[in-house]
């Protein structure tokens, strides 16, 4: 067949400018690490590295609200110790009130140290968190959820769990509800200190005041073992949670590096295979830009 | 003796002309468009003679130029396919290598914008977490609208580039015609063809083939009569017809072509302008832009939407019902320039989770309003009462895919309107909100708890929407013959309803506990069902500062299925979106590397007849060369014969 020069020299660098761009490519390859430089280089894995993105993004995000959640229910965690080891601590002193060889003056003395008592736990019951948000009061958190009265205090919280999405399918409730803790299961803890205080305060003159005061006492003891079985009971629910969170958290590890293996096997470059393509292409490329040289070199009029 | 001077000279001559030729062929060897030309000579008449026909030398018949009218035929049009596929590619591209950037695309904006809204939900009162929600929803914006207006630049570019393209078809034509006229005098005058005329006018077809679909129709004085597109008559001998641009009717930002003959001037549509640079700028407006566009629309749209409405059910941290968080546009409704009519168009987006991608197009034909899908050309309504919200189906009908139009009276026959739910959605979208206390995490929703610690089985219902309640209503079961319950605060008289007949309870005293009664106080209904034990509580309770509950709905909306008739997420929308965009400008890569190459070889069969090779040119130099060499000793053989007669007579 007939070959213009024109044809000879055109196809030459049409040759040798697609080798180029291959190897830019391979380049940019290499040289980036990602194998899918845009989307049109392999559609599906560009689409699916996307929604793995989003999904690795939810998953962090996950992990963040279970650091929140954490954070909430240690804050509780810590309360309600203080409010357990308070408890106990009425409990031993209450054990002392029951001793029949008390004055007046002494069981008065115990009733000042009562009352610091439950003051000391409407405290308690009245913590902020870090943010000034009322740990007790359900979603009402900007509300004083107790309120001392004559006969304890009364609740001006809801009974609301505030429930944070800790995994994709999993809403933990992160807090408790005063009423549920301080006054739940029939006992309600500030009624049951009130009641003391004022039965220490009353004198024993004869042995219908002394009956009622032993009375008074053991049902005292027991609504308080009740209330103190009431709080260990939402701090085992507390203690079972920040569990559930540890659980989560591994899993939720495990499935981020998941993610980052499936993005890595999608979206990048395999280095042996890049640069064994790139060292071939350089070869292919010397023999062509020599062949091309040479064959543009003959030419009759050189000899004519 | 002068015979063979005159024939040695006929032989010079020819062997001049064909040393110049060559010496033409080589000067123009890089030439583009240029066709070899070739001596064609003959022996000369020669002279009847007793002893035979004596020859009388040569003579040079014509210089003709080797060109092949097939392949020339192949190399225009596969050079308009080829032209049009890449100008097609070279588009998407742009698109392509925008999307490519995975951190800049979309999806990581409504990822943190989402993010974001867990983050509220987490810490509902925390004022510098309502801000940086505001914050990501706008930032969210901002993407969208860089996308988008990234987009419209694309769309402004096609504007000038078919203006450009127009201005080129219009010139070659011109210059065709003059070539027309010019090759058809040289032709007419002397019967020669004028070779370097014609290689030029060949060389303007290749190019006006690169902007359009060209056929060429040669005539038998020498002219072409050229075509354009689905054949439309662009040269007719030396008359020139023309293409112009012209804004669409329906929309003043989009030029389309007009073809103008005979001073009318008529749009054409995209498929009566296949191949070359404008139909591949056409068709990637029509089958690329246009439908990214819309999604990147369709994805704010009902992300904003759902967004919006979901936040509606919500309280603020004032305790006030929760408003929209995104402005959105109504549906853009352009009527065509040539309508006659006075009606007003307008269209609402009635259910977004149904909007599609498409455009839609609302005509009137005298008795008729018809109602059609661009996308699809399938009618939605065809009926002689106009469109009002009120006669078409209610939704979540899906027969008009989530719009509503209304159509004021005055329509005139054939008037039309284009209305594009989507296209602007993306650049028109805003923060209806900039106090961040108004972003509504907390449920309207009362929320009715029966209490953890309670021992019984019994439960109660939530209140419906549009109860009432200010703070907290709790409620005390007491165990007896019969049960009851007693409400504190209890400042109003309660209503008991048992199997539709009402008891009324003055205010402060307990009430008979029924199992599954309706108990009405105030504003708020509610019932407790079920088997409580003594001293079992119940609390209804309004929002406070940490509800969270319309914060959990909001954040879930990025699982859940909302787009395409909730079948897809917004991230996997736009997902696919990317894939969509890549699978095409792969197709594309492909089709117009396989263009190229038929092209390539269109050309290649082309010069292999019509290019000039050097080194066969050396050969003809040489050849002429020698010719001229021994025209020349013939010569002064004949000039060494006459002296030797000459000597004779002396």
């Amino acid at each position: 067949m007939r070959i213009s020069t024109n044809s000879i020299y055109q196809s030459g660098i049409s040759r040798i400018s697609s080798l180029q761009s291959d190897q830019a490519k391979l380049q940019q390859q290499i040289s980036t690490g990602k194998r899918i430089t845009s989307p049109s280089d392999d559609p599906v894995a560009s689409a699916r590295a996307l929604e793995i993105s989003s999904a690795q993004s939810a998953n962090t995000k996950f992990a963040d609200t279970r650091q929140t959640a954490q954070l909430k229910l240690n804050t509780l965690e810590s309360n309600l110790t203080s409010v357990t080891s308070l408890l106990v601590s009425t409990q031993s002193t209450l054990v002392g009130a029951g001793n029949a060889s008390l004055s007046d003056t002494e069981r008065g003395f115990i009733a000042s140290e009562l009352k610091g008592s439950l003051d000391a736990l409407i405290g308690l019951a009245n913590t902020q968190d870090a943010s000034g948000n009322y740990l007790y009061a359900g979603f009402k958190s900007s509300t004083t959820p107790f309120v001392a009265n004559a006969t304890g205090a009364t609740y001006a919280g809801d009974s609301n769990q505030q429930l944070l999405q800790v995994d994709a399918q999993r809403q933990m409730a992160v807090n408790a509800t005063g009423d549920n803790v301080f006054q739940g299961g029939g006992n309600d803890i500030f009624a049951t200190l009130s009641n003391l205080v004022t039965l220490l305060n009353t004198p024993i003159t004869n042995a219908a005041t002394q009956a009622a005061y032993n009375t008074g006492i053991s049902t005292a003891i027991g609504s308080l073992k009740g209330s103190v079985d009431n709080v260990l009971n939402v701090r085992a629910d507390v203690g079972a949670k920040l569990n559930e969170l540890d659980n989560l958290d591994n899993a939720g590890s495990d499935r981020a590096l998941q993610y980052s293996k499936s993005l890595s096997a999608l979206q990048d470059t395999d280095y042996a295979s890049a640069l064994s393509d790139l060292a071939k292409q350089q070869t292919i490329m010397e023999a062509a830009q020599k062949s091309f040289v040479q064959l543009t070199s003959l030419s009759l009029f050189k000899l004519i | 003796m002068a015979d063979i001077l005159s024939i040695g000279k006929s032989a010079l001559a020819a062997a001049q002309v064909g040393l110049s030729t060559t010496g033409h062929n080589i000067a123009n060897a890089s030439t583009p468009g240029y066709s070899r030309q070739v001596v064609i000579q003959a022996a000369a008449q020669a002279q009847s003679s007793g002893s035979g026909y004596i020859g009388q030398g040569t003579e040079v018949a014509s210089i003709t130029r080797a060109f092949n009218e097939i392949l020339s035929k192949q190399v225009v049009s596969s050079q308009a396919s080829s032209a049009s596929s890449e100008t097609y590619a070279a588009q998407l591209s742009n698109i392509n290598n925008m999307l490519s950037d995975s951190s800049a695309g979309l999806n990581p904006a409504i990822s943190s914008f989402f993010n974001s809204v867990t983050d509220l939900s987490a810490n509902p009162s925390d004022i510098p977490t309502r801000q940086s929600m505001l914050s990501s929803a706008q930032s969210l914006i901002n993407r969208l609208q860089s996308t988008n207006s990234r987009l419209n630049e694309v769309r402004n570019d096609i504007n000038t580039e078919l203006a450009g393209s127009v201005n080129l078809v219009n010139t070659y034509a011109k210059q065709i015609a003059s070539l027309n006229n010019s090759i058809e005098t040289a032709i007419s005058s002397n019967g020669n063809t004028p070779n370097d005329l014609m290689d030029q006018r060949d060389q303007l077809v290749t190019e006006l083939s690169k902007q359009i679909k060209t056929t060429v129709v040669p005539q038998g004085q020498g002219s072409y009569n050229i075509y354009v597109g689905n054949g439309l008559p662009l040269v007719i001998g030396k008359s020139v017809m023309s293409l112009t641009t012209t804004s669409s009717p329906t929309d003043p930002t989009r030029l389309e072509v007009a073809y103008q003959s005979s001073g009318k001037s008529t749009v054409l549509g995209t498929n009566s302008l296949p191949g070359g640079a404008i139909g591949g700028l056409l068709q990637f407006r029509s089958e690329s832009l246009d439908p990214i566009q819309n999604q990147i629309g369709q994805i704010a749209l009902v992300l904003g939407d759902t967004f919006n409405k979901q936040h509606q059910q919500g309280v603020d941290l004032n305790g006030n019902a929760g408003g929209n968080l995104f402005n959105l546009a109504t549906p853009t409704v352009s009527a065509s320039g040539n309508n006659t009519g006075s009606a007003i168009v307008t269209s609402q987006i009635v259910d977004a989770r149904a909007i599609t991608t498409s455009d839609y197009r609302l005509q009137f034909d005298g008795t008729n309003y018809k109602i059609s899908r661009l996308s699809d050309n399938v009618v939605l309504y065809n009926d002689p009462a106009a469109p009002t919200p009120a006669s078409l189906p209610t939704p979540p009908a899906t027969s008009l895919d989530g719009l509503s139009f209304n159509v004021s009276a005055g329509m005139a026959a054939n008037d039309e309107y284009v209305i594009r739910p989507t296209r602007d959605v993306a650049t028109t979208i805003s923060l209806a909100i900039t106090d961040a206390k108004k972003l509504a995490i907390g449920s309207s929703t009362l929320s009715s708890v029966a209490n953890t610690t309670n021992t019984g089985t019994a439960s109660i219902s939530v209140p419906p929407a549009g109860s009432t309640l200010t703070g907290t209503l709790g409620l005390t079961y007491a165990s007896g013959v019969p049960g009851t319950l007693s409400m504190a605060p209890s400042t109003q008289p309660v209503t008991v309803t048992v199997s539709g007949v009402p008891t009324v309870y003055p205010a402060g005293s307990p009430i008979t506990y029924t199992s599954g009664a309706t108990i009405s106080v105030g504003g708020l209904s509610f019932s407790i069902t079920g088997t409580p034990a003594n001293g079992d509580k119940f609390t209804l309770s309004a929002s406070g500062p940490s509800d969270n509950r319309n914060g959990l709905l909001l954040a879930g909306l990025q699982k859940q299925g909302t787009i395409n008739n909730s079948s897809t997420t917004y991230s996997s929308a736009f997902a696919g979106l990317v894939n969509g965009v890549g699978n095409k400008t792969r197709e594309l890569e492909i089709t117009s590397a396989a263009d190229a190459k038929i092209l390539d070889q269109a050309n290649t069969a082309m010069q292999s007849e019509s290019g000039v090779n050097l080194d066969e040119e050396a050969t003809n130099l040489l050849r002429y060369q020698q010719a001229y060499q021994a025209a020349g000793k013939m010569m002064q053989i004949a000039s060494q014969l006459f002296s030797t007669l000459l000597q004779l007579g002396a």
